[in-house]
C-alpha cells in the first residue's frame, strides 16, 4: 500500500525526494522542458573567452541522462497514493510555517511509511521550530535513517547548530566519504544542490569553529568543486579570505559550471566578480560589463556590491561610498555592504552618518556583530578609544569569526600605542584569516613602530607571499628598507608600489606616503632633484603630513646649498606645526649657513645691477623728491616714525636691555650743559 | 586706423564683460566695464559688434540647470548651486560648480576658524585656540581643492580646454603656494582668453620676484602668440612694473600710450598715482589721485593707499575728511576699515587701529597692507610678538611687500635674534634693492654676528645708493653721517686704519650739510685724538675745541684733548 520513496544519493538534493516535485511532475507533461538544454552545451557558453581551462563533461552528461528521464515519467503516471497526499499536506504546512500541522501530520506520514525520507521531513519540521537536538534525535533513532544521505546530513546539521563540533564531525566523517566514487563527474540531475557538496560545506564549517582553518578550506573548496551552486561554500570562502588572491583565481577556473546547467555562464561571471580585486582588474572588469549589459544586473545589490569592494581598494572613498549608499537605498540593512559603507564613512569623516547608520542598526538588529561593529568605529571616528574597543570587543563576542571587530579592536590598541595588545589581537586576526595579507601587514607595521625591524620585515614578507601587488604593503617594505639603509632595495619595492599604485585614485593617503617616502629613499640616495620631484607632488595634492616633508626638502635645499629657499620652506613647515623641533632645528642651523654664503651677496649684487637704471632714472628727481618730503625717502611713514633707523633699533633693544642706565646717561649730559 | 582697432577692442570687452559676469567672475567683469567706459566715445553712438561664439550642445543641454545654479549662487547657496551642476558636461557649467565649491571652501574655513585662519597655509596667529579640530576642519577643505584640481585636470586630458578652468587651478595652485604650476596655468588661460583681468593679478601675485618677473615676461614675448601683442599684456607690463618699483622711462611709454587709447579709464590713473607714490612725488600722486575722486567720486578701491600716503604727508584734516567720506560711502569695507585705522594711528589711538585694521582683515582676510600696518601698531605697543605674527601674516600673503620683510627683521632685531634678522632684511632687500635703510640694517645685522667683511660691503652699498640719491649737480659729496660712522668704526675693528680715517673724515665732513649729530661729533672726537696721537696738534685742537655735542664723558675727553693740543703746540 505505501509506496516507498526513491533512496537519494550523495549526488541528489532535497529536490528529489521533495513531495511537491514529485507530484509537479505531472505538470512536465503539459510543458515539458526543453531536453536540448541539457543535453547539448548553449553554443559558446562551454568555450567562453573568459577560462580556457574548463572541464568539458559532456559526454558524462549525456550517459547518465536518459534513464533519469525514463523514470520520472513512470512515476507522473501513477496516481497518488495516501501517503503521498499527507506528505503534500505536510510539506505545504512546513512552508506555511504551520509548525503544528506539519509536525503532526509528518509523524503520522513516518508511522505510516518509516521511510527515512519522512523522517528528514518531519526532522526538517522540528529544525524549523529550533528543537535541534530532538531532530537529532530522530535522525539518529533508526539505523536505516542513518544510512540516509539526507538524514546524515541533517543530523550534522544539527549537531553544529547545537555547536557539538566533535560529535557533527564523526557524523560527517573526517573527510569526504565519495571522494573516490566518482571524481565529481556526475551530474545531478535535480537542479538542486548535491548533498555531498553540502556535506562537505558542513565538514568546513565545523573545522572552521574548530580553529582548523586549512582543512576548513579544502572542505569548501571541495565542497564548491563537488557543486558549483554551493555558494555557501564559496561565500564562506571568499568572504573569509581563506585564500589568497592568486589562490582565488585559480580556484575559480578549476570550478565545474555545468552544475549550473545552463546558467553556467552566469554563475561564472557572478563568481568572479566577487573574487580579490587585488588581481586581474581587467577581468573583473570584464565580468562586471558582461554582467550589465548581458544580463542586465547591472543595478542588482551583489553586482554593485563587487563594485563597490573595488572601489575601495582603490581607495576611491567617494566613489565607494555613492555605490555602498545606492545599495543601501535598496536593501537598508544588507549586511554585506555595511563594512564599506562604515570603513567609507570613517575615511572621510562621515561621523554624523555613522552615528545614524549605528542607530539604525542597534534599534533593528541589537543581535548582529555588524551593529556593534558600526558603534565601535563611530567611537572610533570621534577619537574616543576605549568606548570603540568596548563595542569592538562586543561584536567578537558575538561571532568569534568576525575579521573586522578583530581588526577594529586591534586599531584601537595601536591608536593607543599599545604595541604590545595591539600584535595579540593582530596575530588573532592573522589566525582567523589565513588568506589575507591585512593581519600580517599591521603586525609588520606594529613591529616596525616598535623599530623590531627583523621581525617587522619577516611579517611583512609573510604577507608579500600573500598578496604582492598591495601597494601599502609594497609601501611597508619599502620603508623597512629605507630603515635597514637598504636604499635600492626600497626604492625598488617602492617604484613597484607605484605600479601597484597605478590604478589608485591619486588623492588617497597610500598614494601620498608611497611619493612621501620614495622622495625619503631619493633624499638618502643623494638624488636631491628626485626626492625634491618626488616632494612636489605630493604637495600638489595633499596638505597633510605637510611640515615633515617640507622639512625634509628645506634639508634637501640646505644641502644643495639654495638656503633662501631652505629658509622659506622650513618656515612654512613651521607655520603649520610651530612646535615642530626637527624644522625648527634645521631652521636654526640654515640660518647659520646663510649668514656665511655669498650666496645673498652675488644675488644681490645682480639685483642691484638690475635696479641701476632706476636708480639713475631717478636722480634728476632726487633733488626735488627730497626737498619735499622732510620725511626724506621714506615709503611709509610707520617705518620711518616708529624705528627711525637701524641704529635705534639697536638702541632700543639696548634701551629695553637696560632701561635705567640709558636714562642717567641722560642726566649726565643735562648736567653739564646747565654748567 | 586706430579707430578700427578702437572698435574691435569696444566688441571684445563688451563680450568679456558679460561673458565674465555671466560665469560670476564678478571683478573681472567690473575691471572689463570699466576699461570699456573708458575708451574714447565715438562720435556717433553706434553699434557694438561682438562676435559670440556658437554654442555647443553640451552647453545648450546644460543650459537650464547652469541658470539655476546661478541663481543659487545669487542667493549664497553654493552647495546647492554644486550639487545641482552635477553631471553638466559643458566646460563652463563644470567652472560655475568648481568656482562654488571653491567658494564654499573659503566660506566654511572662515566660518569654522573664527576667521582667523588662511586656507592653504597656517592655522591661526592672532588669537592662538590651539584647536586640532580646525586643523582637520582645514585638512578636510583642503582635500576638497585637491578634488578640484583633478577634476580639472581630468577635462583637460579628455582634450577639452577651457580658459576659466585653468584660471581656477591657477588660483587654487597659487593659495597652495605652487607658484610655477599657476603659471602654467594662469598662462594658458589667458592664451584662451585675455581679457580677464583677475587671472592677470594672479598672475602678477604668483610672481614673487623681479628675475622670475622679468623672465616670465620675455617668455611671453618670444612665444609669439598673440598674447604680446594684447593690449592686456600692455597692462600686465605697466602694473608689474609698477609693483617692483621698476620706474623706468618704458614704463612710462606704454602707460602713456595706454591712457591714449584709455583716456577716461581711472585704473590707469591709478597706476600713474602709484608710480608717482613709489617715486615719492607725492604732491603729484596727491592731485592726480584727487583728480581720480572728482571723476568717480563713489569710488573706494585704493583708496586706502591714498590714506597711507596722506598719512606720511602728516595732512591730517584732509585723512580725517577721508575718514569720514569713506565711512558715509560704506563703512564695511576694508578699504574703509584701513583708512579709519590709519586715522586712528594718527591720531596715536593705535589700539582703535588695531581694532580698525583687525575688522578689515575680517572683511576681507586677503587685504594687502592691513597686515603690514596693523604689525607697524604692534610695534608701537611695543608687542613684538603680535607684531611679528602680523608681519608674518602679511608677507605670507604678499611677500612681496618689503616693509614687512623689514618689519619682521626689526623685530627680531628687538628680541636679539640676530639670524632670523639678517634673513629678512636679505629679503627686504631682494625686493627693494636701492633702499640703504635696507643695507644699514643688513650691515648691522652682520656687525652683530661679527660678519665685520660682509657688514662693511653692506654698508658701501648704501653709502653708493646714498651718493647717487644726494650728488648734487655741482658734484659735492654728500652722505648720511651715521652710515660713515658705522663703516669707520668696523673698520677700525677690522684694524684698517686708512679705511677709519677715511671714514672718519667723511662723516665729520658732512656736518654741514646735515648739521652736528651724535655721529659726526663722535667721529669728530676720533679725528681729534688721531690728531693727537699722531702730533698734528694744530689739527687736533681744532677738532676739539669747540666739541660740545656728545654725552658729558666725551666731552670731557675733548676737553682734554683740546688742552693737550694747546699745550703741546705752546711748547
Amino acid at each position: 500500500m505505501v509506496h516507498n520513496q526513491k533512496t537519494p544519493s550523495q549526488h541528489n538534493s532535497t529536490l528529489f525526494i521533495s513531495p511537491m516535485v514529485n507530484n509537479r511532475r505531472q505538470d512536465l507533461f503539459i510543458t515539458p522542458p526543453n531536453p536540448a538544454s541539457t543535453l547539448f552545451d548553449t553554443p559558446g557558453s562551454n568555450h567562453s573567452l573568459f577560462f580556457n581551462l574548463e572541464r568539458v563533461n559532456g559526454e558524462a552528461n549525456a550517459s547518465t541522462e536518459p534513464p533519469q528521464q525514463h523514470s520520472r515519467l513512470s512515476t507522473v503516471l501513477e496516481p497518488l497514493t495516501q501517503a503521498e497526499k499527507l506528505r503534500l499536506w505536510r510539506h505545504d504546512a512546513l512552508m506555511q510555517h504551520h509548525y503544528k500541522t506539519a509536525e503532526f501530520i509528518g509523524d503520522k506520514v513516518l508511522a505510516l511509511t518509516d521511510d527515512p525520507n519522512d523522517a528528514f521531513w518531519l526532522a526538517q519540521v522540528y529544525i524549523n521550530n529550533g528543537s535541534y537536538l530532538r531532530a537529532k534525535l530522530l535522525l539518529t533513532s533508526k539505523p536505516e535513517f542513518e544510512k540516509s544521505v539526507s538524514c546524515r546530513y541533517l543530523a550534522s546539521l544539527c549537531l553544529v547548530k547545537l555547536e557539538l563540533w566533535e560529535d557533527a564531525l564523526d557524523l560527517v566523517g573526517e573527510s569526504n566519504p565519495f571522494r573516490k566514487d566518482d571524481n565529481y563527474q556526475v551530474r545531478n540531475a535535480d537542479g538542486g544542490i548535491k548533498l555531498e557538496a553540502s556535506m562537505c560545506y558542513l565538514r568546513g564549517l565545523i573545522y572552521a569553529n574548530q580553529n582548523n582553518f586549512e582543512k576548513a578550506k579544502e572542505c569548501y573548496k571541495e565542497a564548491v568543486l563537488v557543486d558549483v551552486k554551493c555558494f555557501e561554500a564559496f561565500n564562506e570562502l571568499i568572504s573569509n579570505n581563506l585564500m589568497t588572491p592568486s589562490e582565488e583565481w585559480e580556484f575559480i577556473t578549476t570550478l565545474n559550471y555545468r552544475d549550473a546547467d545552463d546558467n553556467d555562464e552566469l554563475i561564472k561571471l557572478l563568481y568572479t566578480s566577487k573574487l580579490s580585486k587585488y588581481l586581474n582588474i581587467a577581468k573583473f572588469n570584464e565580468a562586471e560589463t558582461i554582467l550589465k549589459e548581458e544580463y542586465e544586473l547591472g543595478e542588482n545589490c551583489d553586482i554593485l556590491l563587487s563594485k563597490a569592494d573595488y572601489y575601495y581598494i582603490q581607495c576611491s572613498f567617494d566613489e565607494c561610498l555613492v555605490v555602498c549608499e545606492k545599495i543601501l537605498s535598496m536593501d537598508q540593512f544588507n549586511f554585506d555592504v555595511i563594512p564599506n559603507y562604515l570603513s567609507c564613512l570613517y575615511e572621510l569623516g562621515g561621523k554624523n552618518k555613522l552615528f545614524l547608520k549605528a542607530h539604525q542598526l542597534a534599534e533593528n538588529h541589537a543581535n548582529n556583530p555588524m551593529t556593534w561593529l558600526a558603534i565601535g568605529i563611530y567611537y572610533l571616528s570621534i577619537n574616543k578609544i576605549i568606548e570603540a574597543r568596548k563595542f569592538f570587543s562586543k561584536a567578537t563576542l558575538l561571532n568569534p569569526n568576525f575579521g573586522h571587530a578583530w581588526i577594529g579592536f586591534a586599531h584601537t590598541f595601536a591608536a593607543e600605542g599599545e604595541h604590545e595588545q595591539a600584535i595579540s589581537a593582530y596575530a588573532f586576526a592573522a589566525r582567523l584569516f589565513p588568506g589575507t595579507h591585512l593581519p600580517n601587514l599591521f603586525l609588520g607595521m606594529q613591529h616596525l613602530q616598535m623599530s623590531n625591524l627583523n621581525l617587522a620585515e619577516e611579517y611583512l614578507l609573510a604577507s608579500y607571499q600573500i598578496c604582492s601587488s598591495d601597494p601599502l604593503l609594497l609601501n611597508e617594505l619599502g620603508v623597512i628598507n629605507f630603515h635597514k639603509n637598504n636604499l635600492m632595495k626600497a626604492e625598488l619595492f617602492l617604484q613597484e608600489a607605484l605600479g601597484a599604485a597605478k590604478y589608485l585614485n591619486s588623492d588617497s593617503k597610500t598614494w601620498i606616503s608611497i611619493h612621501t617616502n620614495l622622495g625619503h629613499v631619493y633624499r638618502r640616495g643623494s638624488q636631491p632633484y628626485k626626492a625634491l620631484d618626488c616632494f612636489n607632488q605630493v604637495l600638489k595634492i595633499s596638505n597633510r603630513n605637510d611640515c615633515n616633508i617640507l622639512s625634509a626638502m628645506g634639508l634637501i635645499y640646505l644641502k644643495l646649498g639654495n638656503y633662501f629657499r631652505a629658509i622659506d620652506i622650513l618656515h612654512d613647515a613651521l607655520a603649520i606645526s610651530p612646535s615642530d623641533p626637527v624644522a625648527s632645528d634645521l631652521l636654526k642651523r640654515t640660518l647659520e649657513a646663510n649668514t656665511s654664503s655669498d650666496l645673498f651677496a652675488n644675488h644681490s649684487d645682480r639685483i642691484f645691477q638690475l635696479n641701476l637704471p632706476t636708480l639713475q632714472h631717478k636722480k634728476p628727481s632726487a633733488k626735488k623728491s627730497k626737498f619735499l618730503t622732510p620725511l626724506t625717502n621714506k615709503t611709509k611713514a610707520h617705518l620711518s616714525e616708529h624705528e627711525h633707523s637701524v641704529d635705534d633699533v639697536h638702541a632700543a633693544a639696548n634701551a629695553l636691555l637696560k632701561g635705567e642706565e640709558s636714562s642717567d646717561d641722560d642726566d649726565e649730559v643735562m648736567d653739564i650743559e646747565s654748567d | 586706423m586706430g579707430e578700427t582697432r578702437n572698435e574691435k577692442l569696444r566688441g571684445d570687452l563688451f563680450y568679456a564683460s558679460t561673458l565674465l559676469s555671466e560665469l560670476h567672475l564678478f571683478q573681472a567683469a567690473k575691471w572689463c566695464a570699466e576699461a570699456l567706459n573708458g575708451l574714447q566715445e565715438p562720435d556717433s553712438p553706434i553699434d557694438i559688434p561682438i562676435d559670440v561664439p556658437t554654442q555647443s550642445p553640451q552647453e545648450l543641454a546644460d543650459r537650464p540647470r547652469v541658470l539655476l545654479a546661478k541663481t543659487y549662487m545669487n542667493c549664497k547657496e553654493f552647495d546647492r548651486a554644486a550639487h545641482v551642476l552635477k553631471g553638466c558636461q559643458s566646460g563652463n557649467a563644470l567652472f560655475l560648480r568648481l568656482y562654488s565649491i571653491l567658494i564654499l571652501v573659503d566660506k566654511k574655513a572662515t566660518e569654522e576658524t573664527d576667521g582667523s585662519i588662511n586656507i592653504g597655509t597656517f592655522n591661526e596667529i592672532i588669537e592662538p585656540d590651539g584647536e586640532t579640530n580646525d586643523k582637520e576642519v582645514v585638512s578636510g577643505l583642503n582635500t576638497r581643492l585637491s578634488k578640484i584640481l583633478q577634476e580639472i585636470d581630468a577635462f583637460h586630458t579628455s582634450g577639452q580646454e577651457n580658459a576659466f578652468l585653468s584660471y581656477l587651478s591657477g588660483v587654487i595652485y597659487n593659495k597652495k603656494k605652487k607658484y610655477t604650476l599657476a603659471q602654467n596655468c594662469l598662462f594658458s588661460s589667458l592664451k584662451l582668453f585675455p581679457y580677464n583681468w583677475s587671472c592677470w593679478q594672479e598672475l602678477i601675485a604668483s610672481l614673487n620676484l623681479l628675475d622670475d618677473a622679468l623672465e616670465f615676461m620675455n617668455k611671453i614675448k618670444s612665444s609669439k602668440s598673440s598674447l604680446s601683442g594684447n593690449v592686456m599684456f600692455q597692462f600686465f607690463e605697466v602694473v608689474i612694473l609698477q609693483e617692483f618699483y621698476q620706474l623706468l622711462i618704458p614704463l612710462s611709454d606704454s602707460l602713456g600710450s595706454l591712457i591714449s587709447i584709455f583716456p577716461k579709464f581711472n585704473f590707469l590713473k591709478v597706476q600713474q598715482f602709484l608710480i608717482a607714490y613709489h617715486n615719492l612725488d607725492y604732491f603729484q600722486a596727491e592731485s592726480i589721485f584727487d583728480k581720480i575722486l572728482v571723476d568717480d567720486p563713489l569710488r573706494l578701491d585704493d583708496l586706502d593707499t591714498y590714506s597711507n600716503m596722506l598719512y606720511v604727508m602728516e595732512k591730517r584734516s584732509k585723512l580725517s575728511f577721508l575718514a569720514q567720506f569713506a565711512s558715509t560711502i560704506d563703512k564695511f569695507r576694508p578699504e574703509t576699515c584701513c583708512i579709519i585705522a590709519n586715522y586712528h594711528s594718527m591720531k596715536c589711538e593705535h589700539g582703535k587701529a588695531i581694532m580698525y585694521y583687525k575688522r578689515a582683515l575680517t572683511l576681507n582676510k586677503n587685504c594687502l597692507s592691513a597686515w603690514t600696518l596693523m604689525g607697524h601698531e604692534f610695534v608701537e605697543l611695543k608687542n613684538s610678538h603680535a607684531a611679528i605674527e602680523s608681519y608674518r601674516r602679511a608677507v605670507d600673503t604678499n611677500p612681496k611687500d618689503f616693509r614687512a620683510w623689514y618689519g619682521l627683521g626689526q623685530a627680531y632685531e628687538v628680541l636679539d635674534m640676530h639670524l632670523y634678522a639678517l634673513y629678512y632684511y636679505q629679503r627686504a632687500t631682494n625686493l627693494q634693492p636701492l633702499d640703504k635703510r635696507m643695507w644699514q640694517a643688513i650691515g648691522n645685522c652682520y656687525e652683530k654676528i661679527d660678519k665685520f667683511e660682509e657688514a662693511i660691503k653692506s654698508f658701501e652699498k648704501a653709502l653708493t645708493i646714498d651718493s647717487y640719491n644726494n650728488e648734487d649737480n655741482d658734484g659735492v659729496f654728500s652722505t648720511e653721517p651715521h652710515i660713515c660712522y658705522r663703516l669707520a668704526t668696523i673698520s677700525e675693528k677690522l684694524g684698517r686704519t686708512g679705511d677709519t680715517y677715511k671714514y672718519m673724515k667723511l662723516c665729520s665732513d658732512q656736518e654741514y650739510e646735515w648739521g652736528i649729530s651724535d655721529a659726526t661729533s663722535k667721529a669728530r672726537l676720533w679725528l681729534a685724538r688721531n690728531a693727537l696721537d699722531n702730533n698734528r696738534f694744530e689739527e687736533a685742537y681744532e677738532l676739539a675745541k669747540d666739541l660740545n655735542h656728545n654725552n658729558a664723558h666725551d666731552i670731557e675727553e675733548a676737553r682734554s684733548i683740546a688742552r693737550d693740543a694747546r699745550n703741546r703746540m705752546s711748547k
